[in-house]
């Protein structure tokens, strides 16, 4: 039994489906994340991860189907947008970092700015974030001074300075030199265990292995299974996740 | 057995590739052709030194009663400066009169007095100065150069260009001497006040005092009119493009916002406006608002003229700063409005503090360059009659006493035009290297 049976519902997605113009990108996904749950979804690319997690905090408009994001009802279009991403944090391939901003501008923006936090308290835990992992001592600098693994964990503690309740990681290591995946994915996993509603798109088994509860596989927008990752990496049972199982292990 | 990996030391470079020495041969002597090239270029540059030092100073006259005398002395082999000099009180303030000329004076000067805490260390709200010195010295300077009856609501807004000057220099000297912004100092000093709400209210009543202060002050002051009729040369000049950049930077920021927008409506008015006015030229324009806007106008109203050509430079310049605004707007990454959208900023909050500041710096050089443009345009106003600078170096060489002397007052009026481009030009070039100082690898 998973370790969170019976928690919150978190993110709850049924017959989701989504068009790029004529292009079907993705076909009646039903997905459900409760509180602490982390799941990590791969999949060829063009299978339309990205595109499902970028559904979630609609930076992407989904066109049938129903998100709810924990209570509340994704509406269509976009149309309380604001409200949906005051709960999620987002980090991306290529950091998108603020490079006009100095690493500390780049965490206290949104808090000062959106959320009305006092400069002070804005900086303090900004720092309080950073320090956790492990650039406190580049606050002053700006981003394209620093390596890319320290960018993306810059990354990482500007959305937690939002407050999120939920994390969506969108291939955050592909970008990264083999030294630098590690201390990134050091800190997702300390997130994990602290407790964090996460949903990964990533390639790294390892990562999966170790912490996820689920990881789903996904071809050509559809999910094909998803498993607990002792169940999915040892005995899958479609031929597909064989053969992309057999590609990447 | 594990062997401990040492770095090898980095070496000097070797002095073929370091020092002047080195320079000198890679750029000016690197072979035979390049040696001939500086040669050459060496060469053209001392002899068309040498002809304008020659017909400027060494065979110039200096003194003479009119064109006849200095033509008698020298020919034309040397300028004929007495001319230039007897009208350049004209070139630079045109036919404003003698007696109020102070005003123009002291008008840019208070406008250098704004701007001076720019330059000063210490002072952190150098923004918030230049914008109000943006926003607020154009309503100092309207009274200072055209003076007259002053309704209650120019007087308000003289007051708040008069309180705007103090109180940037009362911001500035306080930061630079304390750390604090004026509010927090004197909320500490005079209320001995700790939080942020106290020292609002301090600093709201500093500001009304203020205020009131320069509404009692210009009340009491008042200048004599001087009609637009009379403005002219330098002044006229530096009137029409100064209104013109500062108005153009704003109204082309929004015209690229408005094309770039996903409102159908206002997209294409804002693409229809831009195109409009960049596909005319700005002779045309000014045409056009001259002649053919009295037409449309009610019986009996009238619009000055000065007014009409500047409104007609300022619609030009935004259509054209929109363009490049909105090229810049193009180089930021979609990557930028993802992170910010994530983040749960709104619209107006990543456009003014993610997308703008990194848009703006990708294009000075090309603002600037679009406002040396637009400097020099304004000589088109002499097409309508105004007599900006360059009108009036025409009218030197049509006065009786100096009939037929153009090339000099022109030559002069050149050295000021690249005196002011070029004050321009390396200021972008400071700022440029000021803003990527730290940030790029």
């Amino acid at each position: 039994m998973s370790r969170v049976e019976g928690a919150r519902k978190m993110i709850e997605i049924t017959g989701l489906n989504k068009w790029f113009g004529p292009f079907h990108v993705l076909k009646d996904v039903n997905l459900t994340v409760r509180d602490r749950e982390i799941y990590v979804v791969c999949g060829p690319s063009g299978s339309g991860k990205s595109t499902l997690i970028r559904c979630i905090n609609q930076l992407e408009y989904h066109q049938e189907g129903d998100i709810v994001v924990d209570g509340v009802e994704v509406e269509k279009g976009g149309k309380n947008q604001s409200l949906i991403r005051r709960n999620i944090g987002m980090l991306f391939q290529s950091f998108n970092l603020f490079p006009h901003l100095t690493v500390l501008e780049n965490c206290t923006l949104t808090p000062m700015l959106g959320l009305q936090t006092p400069r002070k308290e804005a900086e303090e835990t900004a720092m309080r974030h950073l320090e956790r992992v492990g650039i406190a001592d580049q606050a002053r600098k700006y981003p394209l001074q620093l390596s890319g693994g320290q960018q993306q964990r810059v990354a990482i503690a500007r959305a937690l300075c939002t407050r999120p309740k939920i994390m969506l990681f969108d291939e955050p290591t592909s970008a990264l030199d083999p030294e630098m995946i590690k201390e990134v994915l050091d800190v997702m996993v300390e997130l994990a265990e602290d407790g964090m509603t996460m949903i990964c798109v990533t390639h790294e088994m390892g990562f999966a292995r170790q912490v996820a509860d689920k990881v789903v596989f996904m071809d050509g927008g559809e999910i094909v299974e998803s498993d607990t990752p002792k169940a999915f990496f040892s005995n899958p049972r479609y031929d597909r996740t064989q053969a992309f199982l057999s590609h990447i292990l | 057995m594990t062997v401990v990996f040492e770095p090898k030391p980095s070496r000097p470079a070797p002095s073929t590739v370091v020092g002047p020495a080195a320079w000198l041969r890679q750029n000016l002597f690197k072979d035979i052709p390049n040696t001939l090239m500086t040669i050459l270029g060496l060469y053209i540059a001392v002899t068309v030194v040498g002809w304008v030092l020659n017909w400027a100073v060494f065979n110039a006259v200096w003194e003479a009663e009119n064109r006849r005398a200095c033509l008698d002395a020298v020919g034309r082999s040397g300028a004929c400066w007495p001319g230039v000099a007897e009208w350049l009180p004209n070139m630079i303030y045109g036919l404003y009169p003698k007696d109020q000329v102070w005003r123009i004076n002291l008008g840019f000067l208070a406008l250098i007095v704004w701007m001076v805490p720019l330059w000063l260390g210490g002072v952190k709200s150098k923004v918030a100065i230049g914008l109000s010195a943006v926003m607020l010295y154009p309503f100092l300077a309207s009274y200072f150069f055209l003076g007259g009856d002053k309704g209650l609501v120019w007087s308000a807004l003289i007051a708040l260009g008069l309180s705007g000057l103090v109180w940037a220099w009362a911001t500035a000297l306080c930061e630079r001497a304390t750390g604090l912004s004026v509010g927090e100092w004197l909320g500490l000093k005079v209320a001995g006040a700790t939080d942020d709400l106290k020292q609002k209210r301090v600093r709201q009543g500093a500001m009304a005092a203020l205020f009131l202060a320069g509404l009692g002050l210009v009340s009491l002051w008042s200048l004599p009119e001087v009609r637009t009729q009379y403005w002219g040369g330098l002044f006229l000049t530096l009137v029409i493009s100064g209104i013109g950049i500062t108005f153009s930077l704003p109204a082309g920021i929004l015209l690229a916002l408005g094309r770039r927008s996903k409102m159908p409506v206002i997209s294409m008015l804002s693409t229809l406006f831009i195109e409009l006015f960049r596909s005319v030229p700005l002779i045309t324009i000014l045409f056009m608002f001259n002649t053919m806007l009295p037409l449309f106008l009610p019986e009996g109203s009238s619009v000055n003229q000065l007014v009409r050509a500047i409104v007609a430079v300022c619609l030009f310049a935004a259509a054209y700063m929109a363009e490049v605004i909105r090229g810049g707007l193009q180089a930021i990454p979609k990557g930028q409005y993802e992170a910010a959208a994530s983040l749960g900023l709104g619209y107006w909050q990543t456009t003014t503090q993610v997308v703008m500041p990194q848009a703006l710096k990708i294009m000075i050089p090309t603002i600037v360059g679009n406002f040396i443009g637009l400097f020099k345009d304004t000589t088109l106003v002499s097409i309508i009659g105004l007599f900006d600078l360059m009108n009036m170096a025409r009218a030197v060489g049509e006065d009786s006493d100096w009939l037929g002397l153009f090339i000099e007052p022109f030559f002069v009026v050149s050295l000021i035009y690249f005196a002011f481009c070029f004050a321009m030009s390396s200021y972008s070039m400071g700022l440029e290297r000021k803003l990527s100082a730290g940030r790029d690898r």
